[in-house]
């Protein structure tokens, strides 16, 4: 015993335990959430159950399992469930997912297991995806067109299916025309008030100011007018339709077709629709806009947001922290004052983030933004430009906080150059600065790289310091979009990290929201992960380039 | 009891207390250098012919590398380094305050221990001077690549991958690369410190015949613990030990009759 103590092989085992526990931990969280966040885009199976009261009334119940959970008897009887010929100490509850929110009063129900008395999945039911009041299960009945049936028993589905398709056409093309040509016109028209307020405040609103001014507002009124006419006569052919669905109830509802998104009969799919199905609800997740308070539909906005302002913060943290360190490495004299400024900055690092948040709303949001409303935006006074949070203050604020790490592995890259390629280079008559930029930056770009990878890890995944600085829970517009000048760095941005947070924990059905949270997560570790190893590719690419260390 | 015979390859013998100012490429008087409170070099003064080979020989820590690096002021890196004393370029102290240190360098270059090529192609490597100078006509620069490699004896073995990278050279390569590097600029006097010391004995051989070459050309101050090399490729030799110099003449006479005890000790292998 004692000899295989002294052989070192404990300390083997004890290094190995400890990289197979984190190994472990990394691969099971991983699993986790993309096992819990994937099953979320599988077609569920559409159950028809009928569940016997408490009263010994049976009702009928359809809908998707959402989830299971086992509760003791005695929890059950406190709260004064009878279940008399019941013996077990625990017993299984399913929550399930009835949607039909417009006649329901909750579109999510327990059902006890054992009250259960018939559980079937009949082909015919139907998953029903609305734009609005979430999902609606039951069986097609019929199709209207202005009120007339137009399919008989048997092409039913196949109708609905294609007038859903058609709906779904002109729905889009009434976004389009909303979101690009209407809301460039409203971009313009608030940009041509702002150009007159400006005009006055400078006392320079001549008369022919006024007049050009008003002519471009009434030409882009007359072109509003007649997009507007184009966009009602799109909605008016969008209400043509209709659909008529008996639901759980069974009553025979008729639903508004315009609403509509798609149809799905998830019992009677086999696995290559179903698979098919899998992928197609994966690419609306990630490329469609959030509906009903971020509870349904994707999260495109959260995605663009995060890899925006984290795009925005590497350029300003890259070459700040490049900078920083080439002074304290470089220039600096090696004295006691650049140790202690170096001890401040890699203390810096472990400042919590929220106070680098409040420190972002005091100083950048209120102090310098307030001070650039005042000097550059003084016509759109009171309502603030940049005097607000937005996606260029998060990013400034995310720059901050993750400086100190660009600057210690910047350095340390600096101080793993050989000497003798500084001085190779100062023989040939080369400055310091010609030295640096030619051969020492260069070489040191993997640790440069490194640096802002570490800096990118942890910035796509702050929250805190977002909340107070930019993000928000729904933002209508992209900080990107086609008005000049492209780049709206005043707008507010969404974040997948605080969608994460408001799905799973601010919205009305904290229930229905958990499958997406953990979607939301796999997304995020995503996001994080592709950022990652496009810098790791661009850092290896250099590390082959300059691999010159080794001799 | 001498065991190193100097071969025939040397020039004339000159008077190398009296060189007229044609003769001499460079001039060290009264040189002292001080690291911080202990001095490292004691009133040096020599004379180094122009268009030969001199030689820095001594044991370990004698201060030849120091001066060596004095003479193109690398030690002006080493904060501590305080030089007193002169070194005349062209009757120009290179210690004034108005010298362009840069300049200085481009006109004595330098050639270190290990071979340090740039992380970069051969052909940006040989040019790397020239850029710094502005040149970036293309056609210039191919043939300063040419002239350079041709100089240093390397152009056969890397005319067709000059785009390669610098590091896909053998360690001798590396060093004629650096080498070549160096002379791109023409600089008057080229300084050698130990340049073969990491390099094995064919790749040793062949910088010690482009070093015969160079002297047509240029002036060369070549530091080495190595006594044969010394014997083989130098004209003047001059033997240092504890930071002064101990004894300054042609190769021939310093290796085959020395004046001083010390120089005779060490080249016999006494001590070293």
């Amino acid at each position: 015993m004692k000899q295989w103590f002294n052989s070192g092989k404990p300390w083997i085992w004890l290094t190995a335990g400890s990289v197979s526990i984190s190994l472990i931990a990394v691969i099971g969280l991983l699993i986790l959430i993309g096992w819990r966040g994937l099953s979320f885009f599988w077609p569920a199976q559409i159950h028809e159950m009928d569940v016997r009261a408490n009263d010994g009334s049976i009702s009928t119940i359809i809908g998707e399992v959402y989830d299971t959970e086992t509760i003791p008897l005695e929890r059950l009887k406190e709260s004064g469930v009878q279940l008399d010929d019941f013996n077990e100490v625990a017993l299984d509850r399913w929550l399930i997912k009835i949607g039909n929110r417009e006649y329901v009063p909750l579109d999510f129900t327990w059902v006890l297991e054992p009250q259960i008395v018939r559980d079937e999945t009949p082909a015919d039911l139907a998953k029903l995806e609305r734009s609005k009041d979430g999902n609606f299960y039951g069986y097609v009945v019929d199709v209207l067109e202005n009120g007339k049936s137009v399919a008989n028993g048997e092409n039913v589905r196949a109708v609905l299916e294609q007038r859903i398709e058609r709906v779904v056409e002109i729905n889009e093309q009434a976004a389009d025309l909303q979101d690009s040509e209407i809301g460039a016109i409203n971009y313009q028209l608030n940009q041509l008030r702002l150009e007159r307020r400006a005009l006055d405040l400078e006392g320079q609103l001549t008369e022919a100011e006024k007049a050009r001014i008003s002519a471009a507002e009434q030409q882009l009124r007359d072109d509003y007018e007649v997009l507007e006419e184009e966009l009602f006569a799109l909605r008016d052919q969008a209400s043509r339709d209709e659909v008529v669905m008996r639901d759980m109830r069974g009553v025979e509802v008729t639903l508004p077709m315009y609403r509509m998104l798609a149809v799905y009969f998830p019992n009677d799919m086999n696995l290559v629709e179903k698979i098919g199905h899998f992928f197609v609800q994966i690419g609306k997740f990630v490329s469609e806009d959030p509906r009903e308070a971020n509870t349904e539909g994707g999260v495109f906005p959260a995605i663009f947001g995060t890899v925006f302002m984290v795009l925005l913060m590497s350029v300003i943290v890259t070459p700040f922290g490049v900078i920083a360190a080439i002074y304290l490495h470089e220039y600096a004299g090696k004295n006691a004052i650049t140790r202690l400024i170096r001890i401040a900055v890699i203390n810096l690092a472990g400042v919590p983030s929220i106070v680098y948040g409040v420190f972002g709303l005091g100083f950048f949001v209120y102090m310098v933004g307030g001070s650039l409303d005042q000097v550059f935006y003084p016509e759109a006074l009171p309502s603030p430009t940049f005097g607000t949070p937005g996606v260029m203050w998060a990013a400034i604020t995310l720059a901050i906080l993750t400086l100190p790490v660009v600057i210690v592995s910047t350095e340390e890259g600096l101080s793993r150059i050989p000497s003798t390629l500084r001085e190779g280079s100062l023989a040939l008559g080369a400055t310091k600065a010609e030295t640096l930029w030619r051969i020492i930056i260069p070489m040191a770009s993997p640790a440069i790289m490194t640096g802002l990878i570490l800096a990118v890890a942890r910035a796509a995944g702050e929250v805190a310091p977002l909340m107070l600085v930019g993000v928000v829970k729904s933002a209508p517009m992209l900080p990107v979009d086609g008005n000049f000048p492209y780049f709206h760095l005043d707008r507010k941005f969404m974040h997948l990290g605080f969608h994460i947070y408001d799905v799973g924990f601010q919205s009305p059905n904290v229930e229905a929201a958990r499958p997406l949270v953990y979607a939301t997560s796999f997304l995020l570790v995503t996001v994080i992960i592709g950022l990652n190893l496009t810098a790791i590719g661009v850092r290896n690419h250099l590390r082959e380039k300059y691999r010159s260390l080794e001799h | 009891m001498i065991s190193v015979t100097p071969t025939n390859n040397q020039a004339d013998s000159l008077d190398l207390e009296n060189l007229t100012a044609d003769q001499t490429a460079m001039e060290i008087r009264n040189l002292n250098l001080h690291y911080g409170d202990a001095q490292a070099l004691h009133d040096i003064s020599m004379a180094i012919p122009r268009n030969r080979v001199t030689a820095f020989i001594g044991p370990s820590g004698c201060g030849k590398s120091t001066l060596l690096r004095c003479i193109n002021r690398m030690n002006d890196l080493v904060e501590i380094c305080k030089v007193n004393g002169e070194i005349r370029l062209h009757d120009k102290n290179i210690y004034d305050k108005d010298v362009d240190v840069a300049e200085l360098r481009r006109r004595v270059g330098m050639v270190f221990q290990r071979p340090n090529p740039f992380p970069k192609s051969i052909y940006e490597n040989v040019v790397y001077g020239m850029r710094l100078m502005g040149v970036n006509d293309r056609r210039t620069l191919d043939e300063v690549v040419e002239r350079s490699l041709k100089g240093a004896a390397l152009w056969e073995e890397v005319k067709d991958r000059l785009n390669a990278s610098a590091f896909s050279l053998s360690g001798g390569q590396q060093q004629r690369l650096v080498i070549a590097r160096a002379i791109a600029i023409e600089p008057e006097v080229l300084l050698l410190d130990e340049p073969t010391s990491a390099l094995d004995p064919i790749s040793t051989l062949t910088i010690e015949e482009l070093i015969t070459e160079l002297k047509e050309k240029y002036t060369v101050v070549i530091v080495t613990h190595n006594m044969q090399q010394a014997a083989r490729v130098s004209d003047q030799t001059a033997f240092m030990y504890m930071g002064k110099l101990i004894e300054y003449a042609d190769t021939n006479t310093l290796f085959t009759t020395p004046t001083q005890k010390q120089t005779e000790d060490y080249i016999t292998g006494r001590y070293g």
